[in-house]
């Protein structure tokens, strides 16, 4: 019984160990790691996903296997399988560390994991802690030395910070109500909710998953991240970090169903201030990636209005949001990689010609760059539009009218990208093409799809949304 | 009233209106370019759609009550738009005038066109026109006639700058179609007013008396003047005339066409439509009253001095346009109409022999043409003759029987300054007819030199189309005026129409008419054509005044002034300035302020690590001391 509900999380475990052994090996080779850790990717996404329908209680009911932990899983799982096709060329790391990098990318998914089904405090802590220390780890694996170990010291400075503002909240949190279980936290939630301890122990251990979600102001280690850590390693901070920190959000205010007053302004002040710290900062960027991370920064305060509704239309619609955002960063990042080459990082202009070496990479690059700045029919623009429908729904007019304000702002520096591909041309007039495997083929026409598909049929993945948000109410 | 229509009716009504519009679908997309199927299938469809406004008007000759046929076509609100058709006398009689002259001109145009380059083009857009021109006739609703009152301006545009390539004609079409446009904004502000307050536009229920109970007199007014703005751009009358002796750039059929016989005339019709709402406000029946009067002074004046004999008939369209206003405005129903109907005969008539002299001798000038030898052309002379006798108002043609009718509604319910009036432009009309037709008849003065001229050898078949046409439309102007009894009878059948005029009365009024017209005929040929001619018109005595009308009262000078002072110099300056610094200024203003704040985030977020934590930490304090004391 515990092997099925646990399996994901138990494929992933033996992947770690494999790299484990791996890396102990004298003679580096780094097709074999990627193969295997490809493999193993794939393994484990076919197990996530045919363990979507399990449910069920572990480790003392510390732990729950339901709807929503497993969609969680099967995004997460597809999220480290998609980073790990990014691996093929790593070089921006030394061929040794290849091994590691893929068990620390295998551990941060197994923390990953353990923080969307964790429903104990400490359960959560615990998962939250091993998914960052092994990021903390991956941004120090970087060919460039010192620049690499600027950017992970303030990784883990920020982060180790965070966590003492966090368990400084599940302190107050236990202390006033004696328990660390979020089920009975909810359950009872009726007799605790006008305490202002309580609910500045949940404010307070909310950071957790904001630091993950790089929101302001625990936002501050995110440019230099992305910046100096190797592209995938970027990419999965991107994309499998902030899904799971979502979800993580979604959980905890799970029992806050139908709240309102303080704790909505304050999340609400926080999301305006994402937004506009992120959208702003990134106008006056040149680089690729840390254009990346202010945009992040910009989306973790639009996800954030949907958590504040703390409701299921509004958890949903962050479910949903958090899918659009894996799909249209991780295109991004794609296009960075393949642009890339040897693994240097891409200034805006370096993309100057991208249409001619490249029509379907500038193709992807600019339907995912319009889904992030929600411009219909994408992805982005669907998620957009559920996340504000719900605010809405709840009467936040204001906070919806600053969004859409950022939203302007954000299509200013997005179109700059896209004018950098499309319109510029190149100072070296002869540019070699850029050539693509079938496979990269392949799967670039298949996010393309995607982020258009699901922007005219937004019903189907939204019916699978809506039933994983479901459950937390 | 909205009962389902028998299905015959439904059948000639699809086939009248459907195949048109199909014709003109299929010639612009599929066969432009081959000039013999185009000109099949544009008159084909136009052939049997006369066929079925035939059977349409014979069948419904006599018929009691108007007929109504409605279907739902949008919902906008709570507002039901309908698309439908009403057939009463008035409409169907101009269903059946348009479609027989547009058969006659599409015929025509077969010889005239023959060889053009645009002859698939020019036969679509005759389709179109055909097809808006008599869906408006059979229009239900006030909605529906603006939409395919649009559709003609369009149509009109179209041909007008046919020819476009040449910078007068599509200089003439944009000048047509934007002074058209500002009588139709009147129009539809009008339209506007009486949907806000009536919530209903449809032709019968406007016409019905109980309006007068739901408006006000103002609003009444108001309305009334604003669609009379509609009427006044689509008919060329005072003040937006001068479009229409410009438009003669187009084509010469469609001269004869668009602009006598049936678009312009399209205004006249609406006014006959809304008769009955019309007839509720004295003012706007004066209004109309004087506004034909002024128009039909002022154009059979311009028409004096031309030397160009499509102007000449422009001038004379205008002027017969403001009789129709006139007969209508002073109540004359069946009057107008009816001069409507033989004016419409015999103007495309006089325009299409225009068209086979021009084709000849490659000049619009009538003294150029009579110096080439135009007095051998015998058909065409012939038949401009009938129809220049018919436009000055001799028996027995046509045109004096439906004039007569109009002089005489003047006499007997008008002030007899009216009159007076209606009696000046009759003498006029006579007098510019007929200086231009014994100008035509001189000897020639130079011998024939045909091929020197650039004559046209256009194919047999082409020319015996262009005759056939204008033995036709002589014929009907002969016999036409015969037919006022019958066609008096039938269309004081319509709803709301008063009676017609008890003409017999007035014995001493044709003398008086006839007198005059003779006067005029010998004052033109006594200038004219007799042997010892001086050549010179009883204008040209008076340079000022001849200069005053070939100018055409300074009319198109003082717009250019207006639009060049008011429009160019005042808006559009302020509108610039406004796009250029507010509009333009702000946005630039507002996007550098957002990128400066842009590059100051961006500054902050690179700074020391101590400095964020401090922030980290800031905040996170902010936050629990709102929370513990708020």
């Amino acid at each position: 019984m515990m092997m099925t509900l646990f399996a994901p999380e138990l494929t992933v475990l033996a992947t770690a160990v494999v790299f484990v052994v791996l890396a102990c090996l004298p003679t580096p080779d780094a097709r074999r790691d990627y193969l295997t850790a490809a493999g193993l990717g794939a393994l484990t996404l076919f197990v996530a996903l045919t363990a979507l329908g399990v449910q069920g209680d572990l480790f003392q009911e510390a732990y729950r296997v339901d709807r929503f932990s497993q969609v969680f899983k099967t995004l997460l799982a597809l999220a480290a399988f998609l980073v790990i096709l990014l691996c093929r060329r790593l070089q921006e790391i030394p061929i040794q560390r290849h091994a590691e990098t893929y068990l620390l990318l295998s551990t941060a998914t197994l923390g990953l994991m353990l923080l969307v089904s964790s429903v104990h405090l400490f359960a959560f802590f615990m998962a939250l802690e091993l998914s960052s220390y092994s990021l903390y780890l991956l941004v120090f694996l970087h060919r460039d030395q010192a620049q690499a170990q600027q950017a992970g010291l303030r990784y883990f400075l920020v982060g180790t910070s965070t966590s003492a503002v966090m368990l400084f909240g599940l302190a107050l949190l236990y202390g006033a109500t004696g328990t660390a279980h979020l089920g009975t936290l909810t359950a009872n939630w009726g007799q605790w909710a006008g305490q202002p301890t309580v609910l500045l122990g949940l404010l307070l251990t909310l950071a957790g998953g904001f630091f993950k979600l790089a929101l302001f102001p625990f936002h501050s280690w995110a440019p230099d991240a992305y910046e100096r850590a190797a592209h995938s390693v970027a990419a999965y901070i991107a994309t499998a970090s902030k899904v799971a920190a979502a979800a993580a959000l979604l959980r905890l205010t799970g029992p806050l169903t139908g709240a309102g007053g303080l704790l909505v302004e304050c999340l609400a002040l926080l999301a305006i201030l994402s937004m506009t710290v992120g959208n702003l900062a990134a106008v006056a960027q040149t680089d690729f990636k840390r254009l990346m991370a202010f945009s992040s920064i910009a989306h973790a305060g639009y996800l954030l209005i949907g958590v504040l509704t703390f409701s299921t239309a509004g958890s949903s619609a962050v479910v949903f949001y958090a899918v659009a955002i894996l799909v249209m960063k991780y295109t991004c990042f794609l296009v960075l990689v393949q642009v890339s080459g040897d693994g240097r990082n891409l200034a805006i202009a370096d993309l100057a010609g991208l249409h001619r070496r490249s029509p379907l990479l500038a193709l992807a690059l600019m339907m995912a760059l319009f889904g992030l700045a929600g411009i219909p029919p994408t992805i982005g623009f669907s998620g957009k539009l559920l996340l504000f429908h719900a605010a809405l729904q709840k009467g936040h007019l204001l906070l919806v009218l600053i969004a859409m304000f950022n939203v302007v702002i954000s299509l200013y520096y997005y179109l700059r990208v896209l004018k950098a591909a499309y319109l510029t041309e190149p100072v070296l007039a002869q540019q070699p093409p850029i050539p693509l495997a079938t496979g990269d083929r392949a799967l670039v026409l298949l996010l393309i799809a995607a982020i258009t598909l699901i922007g005219f049929y937004p019903a189907g993945l939204l019916h699978l949304t809506e039933a994983a948000a479901q459950v937390l109410f | 009233m909205m009962s389902s229509p028998p299905i015959e009716v439904v059948l000639l009504l699809a086939v009248a209106l459907g195949l048109p519009l199909t014709a003109f679908g299929v010639i612009m997309t599929l066969t432009r370019s081959q000039p013999r199927v185009s000109a099949i299938i544009s008159l084909g469809a136009i052939a049997v759609a006369f066929g079925a406004s035939l059977s349409l008007l014979i069948a419904h000759w006599g018929m009691p009550t108007p007929l109504v046929y409605e279907i739902t076509w949008l919902v906008a609100g709570e507002l039901p738009i309908p698309l439908g058709v009403l057939l009463d006398p008035t409409s169907l009689l101009m269903l059946t005038v348009v479609a027989a002259i547009s058969l006659l001109v599409q015929i025509y145009s077969l010889g005239y066109m023959a060889g053009d380059p645009g002859f698939g083009r020019y036969y679509g857009c005759m389709s179109l026109f055909a097809w808006a021109m008599l869906t408006l006739t059979v229009s239900s609703s006030l909605i529906q006639l603006y939409i395919f009152w649009e559709l003609v301006g369009l149509a009109s545009y179209l041909l007008i700058g046919f020819w476009f390539e040449k910078w007068t004609a599509s200089e003439a079409g944009k000048k047509a179609f934007v002074m058209t446009r500002l009588g139709d904004t009147a129009f539809l502000l009008g339209l506007i007013l009486l949907w806000l307050n009536l919530g209903d536009l449809s032709i019968a229920g406007l016409n019905d008396p109980q309006v007068a109970d739901r408006l006000s007199p103002g609003q009444l007014t108001l309305a009334a003047v604003l669609i009379f703005g509609g009427i006044i751009g689509k008919s060329a009358q005072f003040p937006l005339l001068t479009w229409l002796p410009d438009a003669m750039e187009g084509p010469t059929p469609v001269s004869a066409l668009l602009h006598s016989a049936t678009m312009v005339a399209a205004g006249v019709y609406l006014f006959a439509r809304l008769f009955g709402f019309f007839s509720l406000s004295p003012a706007v029946m004066t209004l109309c009253l004087a506004v034909g009067t002024l128009s039909m002074l002022l154009a059979a004046s311009m028409a004096l001095v031309s030397r160009d004999i499509k102007q000449v008939w422009a001038y004379s369209t205008i002027s017969q346009l403001g009789y129709m206003l006139m007969g209508l405005g002073a109540g004359g129903f069946t009057a107008g109409v009816f001069h409507l109907t033989t004016h419409a005969g015999f103007k495309a008539l006089l325009f299409l022999c225009a068209g086979v002299l021009i084709h000849h001798f490659d000049t619009n000038d009538i003294f150029r043409m009579s110096q080439r030898g135009s007095r051998r052309q015998r058909l065409t002379l012939v038949c401009l003759v009938i129809g220049a006798a018919a436009l000055s108002g001799l028996p027995p043609l046509s045109g004096f029987f439906s004039k007569e009718m109009i002089l005489a509604h003047l006499a007997v319910h008008a002030h007899p300054f009216w009159l007076a009036a209606g009696l000046l432009g009759s003498f006029l009309t006579a007098y510019y007819t007929f200086r231009l037709i014994f100008v035509l008849l001189r000897p020639a003065a130079e011998t024939p030199s045909d091929d020197a001229e650039g004559h046209h050898h256009s194919e047999p078949f082409g020319e015996l189309c262009m005759a056939a046409v204008l033995v036709t439309l002589a014929g009907l102007t002969v016999v036409l005026g015969f037919g006022q009894g019958a066609l008096t009878h039938f269309l004081s059948a319509a709803a709301g129409a008063p009676p017609p005029a008890p003409a017999h009365h007035l014995g001493w009024l044709p003398v008086v008419v006839l007198t005059l017209t003779g006067a005029a005929i010998v004052a033109a040929w006594w200038e004219f054509a007799r042997q010892k001619r001086s050549e010179t018109g009883w204008v040209d005595r008076f340079p000022t005044l001849a200069t005053l009308f070939a100018r055409r009262w300074y009319l198109d000078d003082l717009y250019r002034w207006l639009l060049d002072r008011v429009v160019y110099g005042g808006f559009s300056r302020a509108f610039t300035w406004n796009d250029q610094r507010v509009i333009d200024g702000g946005l630039d203003g507002l996007g550098q302020t957002v990128i400066d704040w842009g590059a100051i985030s961006a500054r902050l977020n690179r700074s020391q690590i101590q400095f964020r934590l401090m922030v980290l930490f800031a905040v996170v304090a902010v936050l629990v001391l709102y929370l513990a004391f708020a």
